[in-house]
C-alpha cells in the first residue's frame, strides 16, 4: 500500500511540476533572505570582535586614558619605576588611504622591542628572528617606515621599498614600506588584513598626538586577576583607567546589538511570508487530491500513512528549498555585507569586513527554519486532510463549507493574537524581543481576520459587481469566496508582505523627515569648520584651537559655537561626551524635551549637563538624575539639566559647558567650530575668504550650512539601504506566494472553466473573469494592508525604534507609500492571472471537461 | 515543459537580484608564498653597515669621568660587570649585570616623538648560586627613549626599565648596580661598588686591537678590583652579601675579523691582590689569532700588556649544554712571564646564558698547578660555541 501511496504522490509531482518548484522557490528565497541576513550580520560582527580581539593578542586589559589619550610616561613609570612586565604601548588610529578610496586602514604604532610578547604577527626584533622578511632596523629609525602583510601588500600594489601615501590627522603623510609580515596563523592573517604596522614614534608624528599613547595593552594573570587590577588601579594616576579588553568588545558588540536585531526581524518578517506561501501551497495540494485521498482512504489507507505521505512531501519540498535557500542566502549576504558594513562604518566604528564567515550555525539555522517552517505549515493541511470522513474529503463543496464556517473560528483567533499583542506591549520592558514577539502576533492575528474580512467584502461587493460588469463580474466575486480556503491565506500572504512594504516605508519616511526637522534646529550655524578627516565620533582628529581666533577676526563672523567629542569613561561604561564652547548665551541648536531653555541654560552654564534623549532612555536617567565621569581629575559627578533630542548617536550623547569641560579635563582640542554669520555675508566667499587665508592650514574641511545637511541625509540615505532592499525582498518572497497561489487557484479551476466554455464562454470572457476575480483579491489584499501597514509602522516608531535607540520620532504617513502598496498588491495579483488566463482560455472545453 | 520554463525564468530573476546585491564585492588577492624568514635581529642589528660611524683606529686619551659615560658615535659600547658575592653563612653567589648600547643608525632624523631613536639598550643579568649549584639568567632590550633605557652621564646613569647603573656622584663611585629578574624565579642583586685600584687599560694606551684591519678593534678599559657590598635576592630569600667586582668597558664600531669564530675571554682576581685578563680570538682553523692579548695588573695597580705568546691556555674538559653547545669548562693557563700556571674551573658547569644569542659566562675559580699556592676568583665568557651564536654584539 505504501508504495502505492508513493507512486500516487510522485505521480501528482510529476503532473503539476510548476506548483512543487514555485513552493520550492518560496521556501528558498525565504531562506535566502533570513541566511543571508544572519550570515552578514555575523560576519561584521566577527570583523569587528577581530578587530578589537585579533589585535590584543595576549592582552587581557588596557590602560585608557582620557579624550587626549593617555599621558605616555604612564607606560615608562609602569615599567621602570614598578617593574611591571607584560604591557605594550599602543598608538593607533584609522588612516584613509587618499584621492578616491573609501577604504581607511587601521595604524597601528608599536613598540618593537616588547610588542611580540603580547602579538603573533607584529614584527619581531629578537630571538629567532622576524615573520615575513624586512628591515627592523629602518622600521625603527626610519620615521614612517611601515611594515604590513603580504595580503594587503599585494592588495595596495607595494612592495618592500615603495612608499604609500595616508591621510591622518587632516594631512598626507608618505609612508615607507620596510618589510612585509607573514601571518603565522589565521586569526593574524585576517587582521593583518587592513593593518598598518608602524613604529610608536612615527604614529604618534603621523597622527600628531606626540606625548600621548592611545592605550596600554597588558596580560594580567587569570588567577587573582580582581587583586591584580586593584593592585595596578593603585599605581595609575587619575584620568588613566584599567579596563578589560572584554569591555571594549563588549561595548562595541552591545553599540550595534539594536541594529543587527531589527535586521534580524525584518528576514523573519520576510520567513512569515514565506511561511504563509508554504502553507497555502501544501493546502492546494491536499485540496487538489482530495478526490485521491478520498479514493485511497476509501481503499482502507490509513490516516496515518496520509499524514505521513503529506508531510514527507513537505520536507522533501523543505530540504530543497533548504539546500537552495542556503546557497542563495551566501551569495546574498555578500551584497547585504557590504551594506550592513556600511552602516556600521557610518553609524558606529570603523570596521573593514572582506569576506562572509560561513559558520556552521548558519547552515543549521537555515536548514532547520526551511524545513521546520515548511513541516509547521504543511501541518494543518494534513490533519484537515485526514481526519475529515473519507466521503467528505471526496467532496470539495464540502471542504469550501468547512472553510467559511471556520472563518468565525479563525477570527477569533486572530482578535486573540492581537490582545495578545497588545499586552505584550503593556509590559513595562525595554526588551526587544518582547517587542518584536509582539510585532509578531500582531501580524499573524491581522493575517487570521483575513479570511473572514474577505468573505464580508466578497459579499458586498457581489452587488455592485454585478452591476458594473454582469452576471460575470457577480461569478467574480463569488469565486473568491467559494474558494476561500485558498484565497484566504493567498490574500493573507499579499497583506502581511505589502503591510511590510508600508510599515518600513512609513518608518524610513517618518524618520527621514524628523531628521530634516532636527537637523534644520541643530546645524543652526552658517558654516561648519573641522578637520579635513571625516574621523570617527571620539577619534583622534581634532582642531588646533589657535584658528579660533584667526576666524573670529573676520568681521563677517558675528559669533563662534565649538564643540569637542570624546568618550569619556564612565560608571556606565565609555560615553560620548560633547563640550559646547558658545560665546552667545542659550541654546541655538538644542531642542528640549521638556523645560525652559532659558532655565536649563543657567544651570548649563553652572556646570550641569544636558543629555541626549537615547541616553536618558538606554541608562534610565532623567532632568535631576546624576552622573559620574571619569575625568582627568577622577570621578566626577555632574548633574543632568535637561534631555534634549538627538538623532547623531544612538547610544546617546552627554553636553557639558566648555569652561565646565576645561575645568576637569586637560584637553584644549576642538572637534567642530560652527560660525555664526552676520546678516547678508555670502558664506561661499566667506568659506572660500577663510580658507585661502588660513591656507597653510590644510587640516581644515569648510562646510555650508546646505552642505553638511545634505552629507547628513546622504549618510541617512545610505543607511537605510539595506532596510530598503530587505522590504524588497520580502515583496519578492509574497509575490512568489501569490503567483503560486493565484496560478495554483485558477488552473485547478480548468474544469469548471470547462463547463463554463462548453455553456458559451468565450475565451476573451475567461481572461475577464480570471483577472477580475485576481483585480479583486489583489484589491482586498491592498486595501488591507493599509490598515496593518500603518499599525506596524506605529510598532516599528514608537516601540521598536524606541527600545533600540532611544529616539522620539514624529510618525508621518505619507499617501504616497499607501497608494505605491495598493498597486503594488494589485500589479502582483493581474500579474499572477496572466498565465491561468493564457492557459485557461486555450483549453478546449471538451479536453477540460474530459478530467471527469 | 513550458511551466517548467517559468519556474527556471524566476529561478533566474531571484539569482539576477541577488548577484546585483553581491556585485559590489570585493575580491581578495590570493596568497603569496611564505617569505624567507629574517634572521635574528640582533645579528641583523649587530652586524652590517659600519659607515658613518667613529672607529678605534688609534689609541686616544681617556677623560674621567667622562669616558665612564656613553660614546653615541660608535656603534656598539657596554658597561660590563661580573663578580663573586658572599653571604654570611659562607654561601657563595657569582653575577653577571651588562648594559649594551647598540647603535642603529649613524644619524637619524630630527624627531619630535620622544620615542624616536637610533639606539637600543640590550641587557643581560645572570646570578650563579654555588651552594646550590643553580645558574638564573635574563634578557631584556628596549629603545633608547621615552625614559624606558638610556646611557647618560657623568653622573654615570645606565638603565633598562628598573635595572640599572647609577653613580651617586659625579666621580662614579659610589656606583649602585640594581637589578632583579621579572621571571618566576626571582632573582636579583642591589650592590653598591667602590673602585680599589685605578683604572686599567687594555692592549695599546687602551686600544684593544681584534683583527688585522685597522679599526678592527676597540677601546677597552677595566676596573679590575671593585669592593661589593649589598644583597643577593633568590626566590624569597634576601642576602647581604659582600664580595669583590670586575667592570669591563669598552666601544668600538668595527666587526670581527672575517676568519674569527669566536673569543675566550679570562678575568681572575688573584688573592695576591694581582689580576689577570686574557682575551683569546679563535679563527675558522682552530687555531688562535695572533692579535689576542691579556692584561696583567699588579698589586699596585701598574699594568703589564700581555701579547700573543706570553700566555698559552690549554683546555681540559669540555662541557655540552642542553642546547647542543660544546664548551671548555677546565683549562690550564700558563704566564710564564708572571710566574703564573693556574687551574681554572667553572664553581658549576651549566651558566650558559640562552637569550637573543647563545653564550657561556661564568664564575670560576683559579688555583696554582704548581706549588706556588697562588689561588683566585674569576670569569669565564666563552662565545661562538653554540650554534646560533652570532658573533660581536658581546665580549668583554
Amino acid at each position: 500500500m505504501s508504495v502505492l501511496l508513493r507512486r500516487a504522490g510522485r505521480r501528482h509531482l510529476v503532473r503539476h511540476p510548476w506548483l512543487i518548484g514555485l513552493s520550492v522557490l518560496g521556501v528558498a528565497v525565504a531562506v535566502a533572505v533570513v541566511v543571508g541576513i544572519d550570515l552578514a550580520n555575523t560576519s561584521a560582527r566577527k570583523a569587528f570582535l577581530l578587530s578589537v580581539e585579533g589585535v590584543a593578542g595576549r592582552a587581557t586589559h588596557e590602560i585608557v586614558g582620557g579624550p587626549g589619550g593617555l599621558p605616555e610616561e604612564i607606560y615608562a613609570t609602569l615599567r621602570t619605576r614598578h617593574g611591571l612586565d607584560d604591557l605594550t604601548p599602543i598608538v593607533e588610529s584609522r588612516v584613509a588611504l587618499p584621492e578616491g578610496s573609501q577604504r581607511t586602514l587601521r595604524l597601528l604604532g608599536i613598540d618593537v622591542f616588547v610588542d611580540d610578547q603580547l602579538r603573533s604577527f607584529t614584527p619581531r626584533f629578537r630571538g629567532d628572528g622576524s615573520r615575513g622578511d624586512g628591515d627592523p632596523t629602518a622600521f625603527l629609525t626610519q620615521p614612517g617606515a611601515v611594515y604590513l602583510g603580504e595580503a594587503l601588500a599585494q592588495q595596495l600594489a607595494v612592495q618592500s621599498g615603495d612608499s604609500l601615501k595616508v591621510r591622518a590627522a587632516g594631512e598626507v603623510a608618505t609612508l615607507e614600506v620596510v618589510g612585509l609580515l607573514t601571518p603565522p596563523d589565521s586569526l593574524s592573517r585576517q587582521v593583518l588584513q587592513d593593518l598598518l604596522i608602524v613604529d610608536i614614534s612615527s604614529a604618534q608624528e603621523i597622527l600628531g598626538t606626540e606625548g600621548a599613547l592611545s592605550r596600554i595593552d597588558l596580560v594580567l594573570p587569570l588567577e587573582d586577576v580582581a587583586e591584580h587590577e586593584a593592585k595596578l588601579a593603585q599605581l595609575l594616576p587619575p584620568g588613566a583607567e584599567l579596563q578589560p579588553k572584554s569591555a571594549r568588545s563588549g561595548a562595541l558588540d552591545q553599540m550595534t546589538r539594536a541594529f543587527r536585531l531589527n535586521l534580524t526581524a525584518l528576514s523573519l518578517l520576510a520567513l512569515l511570508v514565506g511561511m504563509f506561501l508554504i502553507y497555502n501551497t501544501m493546502t492546494f495540494s491536499v485540496v487538489q487530491r482530495r478526490t485521491l485521498i478520498g479514493t485511497l482512504r476509501a481503499l482502507g489507507v490509513t490516516r496515518r500513512q496520509i499524514f505521513s505521505s503529506i508531510l514527507t512531501e513537505s520536507a522533501l519540498v523543505g530540504v530543497v528549498g533548504s539546500i537552495a535557500g542556503i546557497a542563495a542566502g551566501i551569495f546574498l549576504a555578500r551584497g547585504l555585507l557590504v551594506l550592513v558594513a556600511q552602516t556600521i562604518n557610518d553609524l558606529y566604528f570603523a570596521v573593514s569586513v572582506t569576506s562572509v564567515e560561513v559558520p556552521v550555525s548558519g547552515w543549521i539555522k537555515g536548514a532547520l527554519l526551511g524545513v521546520g517552517g515548511t513541516l509547521l505549515a504543511s501541518l494543518k493541511p494534513a490533519s484537515e486532510a485526514t481526519t475529515a470522513p473519507p466521503r467528505k474529503v471526496l467532496t470539495r463543496s464540502d471542504l469550501e463549507q468547512e472553510a467559511r464556517l471556520g472563518v468565525r473560528r479563525v477570527s477569533m483567533v486572530g482578535f486573540a493574537l492581537m490582545a495578545a499583542s497588545a499586552l505584550l506591549l503593556l509590559v513595562p520592558s525595554k526588551s526587544l524581543l518582547l517587542s518584536f514577539t509582539s510585532l509578531f502576533l500582531f501580524v499573524l492575528g491581522f493575517a487570521a481576520l483575513v479570511p473572514g474580512v474577505t468573505l464580508l467584502a466578497m459579499n458586498l461587493l457581489g452587488a455592485p459587481m454585478r452591476r458594473l460588469f454582469g452576471v460575470l463580474g457577480a461569478m467574480a466575486a463569488r469565486g473568491v469566496s467559494t474558494t476561500l480556503s485558498r484565497t484566504g491565506v493567498a490574500i493573507g500572504a499579499l497583506v502581511i508582505a505589502v503591510s511590510v512594504t508600508i510599515g518600513v516605508g512609513v518608518m524610513v519616511t517618518s524618520f527621514r523627515s524628523t531628521l530634516i526637522d532636527w537637523l534644520e534646529v541643530t546645524l543652526a550655524a552658517d558654516v561648519y569648520v573641522a578637520p579635513a578627516d571625516p574621523g570617527s565620533v571620539g577619534g583622534a582628529k581634532t582642531l588646533d584651537p589657535d584658528v579660533l581666533p584667526a576666524i573670529a577676526a573676520d568681521p563677517r563672523v558675528a559669533s563662534l559655537s565649538t564643540i569637542r567629542r570624546v568618550r569619556v569613561g564612565s560608571q556606565l561604561g565609555p560615553v560620548l561626551v560633547a563640550a559646547l564652547g558658545t560665546e552667545r548665551p542659550g541654546f541655538a541648536a538644542y531642542r528640549f524635551v521638556r523645560g525652559r531653555p532659558d532655565d536649563i541654560w543657567q544651570r548649563f552654564r553652572d556646570g550641569a549637563a544636558i543629555i541626549s534623549e537615547s541616553f536618558a532612555y538606554h541608562h534610565d536617567l532623567a532632568v535631576g538624575s546624576s552622573l559620574e565621569l571619569a575625568t582627568d581629575r577622577g570621578p566626577q559627578s555632574f548633574e543632568v539639566a535637561a534631555v534634549y533630542y538627538d538623532y547623531g548617536s544612538d547610544r546617546g550623547v552627554v553636553t557639558l559647558n566648555r569652561t565646565t569641560y576645561d575645568r576637569f579635563w586637560e584637553d584644549p582640542a576642538l572637534f567642530s567650530i560652527g560660525i555664526f554669520t552676520r546678516d547678508g555675508v555670502d558664506h561661499e566667499r566667506l568659506i572660500a575668504d577663510l580658507s585661502s587665508r588660513l591656507g597653510e592650514r590644510e587640516t581644515l574641511r569648510w562646510v555650508s550650512n546646505r552642505d553638511l545637511r545634505q552629507a547628513s541625509l546622504e549618510i541617512f540615505d545610505r543607511t537605510f539601504q539595506i532596510t530598503d532592499v530587505l522590504r524588497l525582498l520580502s515583496v519578492m518572497v509574497a509575490f512568489i506566494g501569490v503567483l503560486t497561489a493565484l496560478m495554483a487557484l485558477q488552473l485547478e479551476r480548468s474544469r469548471e472553466f470547462g463547463v463554463l466554455r462548453a455553456n458559451g464562454l468565450t475565451p476573451r470572457q475567461v481572461w475577464g473573469l480570471v483577472t477580475a476575480q485576481c483585480g479583486l483579491m489583489g484589491g482586498v489584499a491592498g486595501l488591507l494592508s493599509l490598515p496593518l501597514g500603518t499599525a506596524l509602522a506605529a510598532l516599528l516608531i514608537h516601540i521598536i525604534n524606541r527600545r533600540s535607540f532611544g529616539w522620539t520620532l514624529q510618525m508621518e504617513v505619507a499617501p504616497m507609500i499607501l497608494l505605491q502598496a495598493v498597486a503594488l498588491a494589485l500589479a502582483a495579483a493581474f500579474l499572477a492571472g496572466l498565465y491561468p488566463a493564457y492557459r485557461l482560455a486555450r483549453t478546449s472545453p471538451a479536453l477540460a471537461l474530459r478530467e471527469e | 515543459m513550458r511551466s517548467r520554463r517559468s519556474t527556471l525564468i524566476l529561478f533566474a530573476v531571484t539569482l539576477l537580484a541577488a548577484s546585483l546585491l553581491a556585485c559590489s564585492e570585493r575580491h581578495l588577492a590570493p596568497k603569496v608564498p611564505q617569505a624567507e624568514p629574517l634572521s635574528s635581529a640582533v645579528e641583523t642589528l649587530a652586524g652590517g653597515d659600519t659607515e658613518g660611524y667613529e672607529a678605534a683606529i688609534e689609541p686616544r686619551e681617556f677623560v674621567f669621568p667622562k669616558d665612564h659615560g656613553p660614546h653615541p658615535e660608535f656603534k656598539t659600547e657596554w658597561w660590563y660587570f661580573t663578580g663573586h658575592l658572599e653571604a654570611g653563612n659562607g654561601n657563595r653567589f657569582g653575577y653577571q649585570l651588562t648594559f649594551f648600547r647598540q647603535a642603529l643608525a649613524p644619524d637619524a632624523p630630527q624627531r619630535t616623538s620622544s620615542w624616536g631613536t637610533r639606539q637600543m639598550i640590550m641587557a643581560h643579568f645572570a646570578v650563579t648560586d654555588v651552594a646550590d649549584g643553580s645558574f638564573y639568567s635574563a634578557e631584556r632590550l628596549s629603545r633608547a627613549a621615552a625614559g624606558l633605557a638610556g646611557a647618560e652621564g657623568p653622573p654615570l646613569r645606565v638603565w633598562l626599565e628598573d635595572w640599572s647603573i647609577t653613580s651617586t656622584t659625579d666621580e662614579v663611585f659610589p656606583l649602585r648596580l640594581r637589578a632583579e629578574s621579572r621571571e618566576a624565579s626571582r632573582f636579583g642583586i642591589d650592590l653598591t661598588l667602590e673602585s680599589l685600584k685605578p683604572v686599567v687599560l687594555h692592549g695599546d694606551r687602551g686600544l684593544s686591537q681584534k683583527g688585522d684591519r685597522p679599526g678592527d678593534a676597540s677601546y677597552y678599559f677595566s676596573l679590575t678590583r671593585l669592593q661589593a657590598q649589598g644583597e643577593v635576592t633568590i626566590g624569597e630569600r634576601v642576602m647581604p652579601v659582600t664580595g669583590s667586582s670586575w667592570l669591563d668597558r669598552e666601544w668600538s664600531t668595527s666587526a670581527l675579523g672575517e676568519n674569527q669564530t669566536g673569543w675566550d675571554w679570562f678575568s681572575v682576581q688573584l688573592e695576591d691582590q694581582r689580576e689577570l685578563m686574557i682575551a683569546q680570538l679563535r679563527l675558522t682553523d682552530g687555531s688562535v689569532d695572533p692579535v689576542s692579548h691579556g692584561t696583567l695588573v699588579e698589586a699596585d695597580g701598574s699594568t703589564r700588556p700581555l701579547v700573543f705568546g706570553d700566555f698559552e691556555i690549554e683546555v681540559l674538559d669540555t662541557w655540552r649544554s642542553d642546547h647542543g653547545a660544546e664548551y671548555p669548562s677546565r683549562w690550564r693557563a700558563r704566564i710564564p712571564s708572571a710566574d703564573l700556571d693556574l687551574f681554572i674551573e667553572p664553581l658549576i658547569a651549566d651558566q650558559e646564558l640562552d637569550g637573543s644569542f647563545r653564550y657561556w659566562e661564568g664564575a670560576v675559580e683559579a688555583r696554582s698547578a704548581s706549588d706556588t699556592g697562588e689561588r683566585g676568583l674569576g670569569y669565564v665568557e666563552l662565545v661562538g660555541y653554540a650554534d646560533e651564536a652570532s658573533s660581536d654584539v658581546d665580549g668583554g
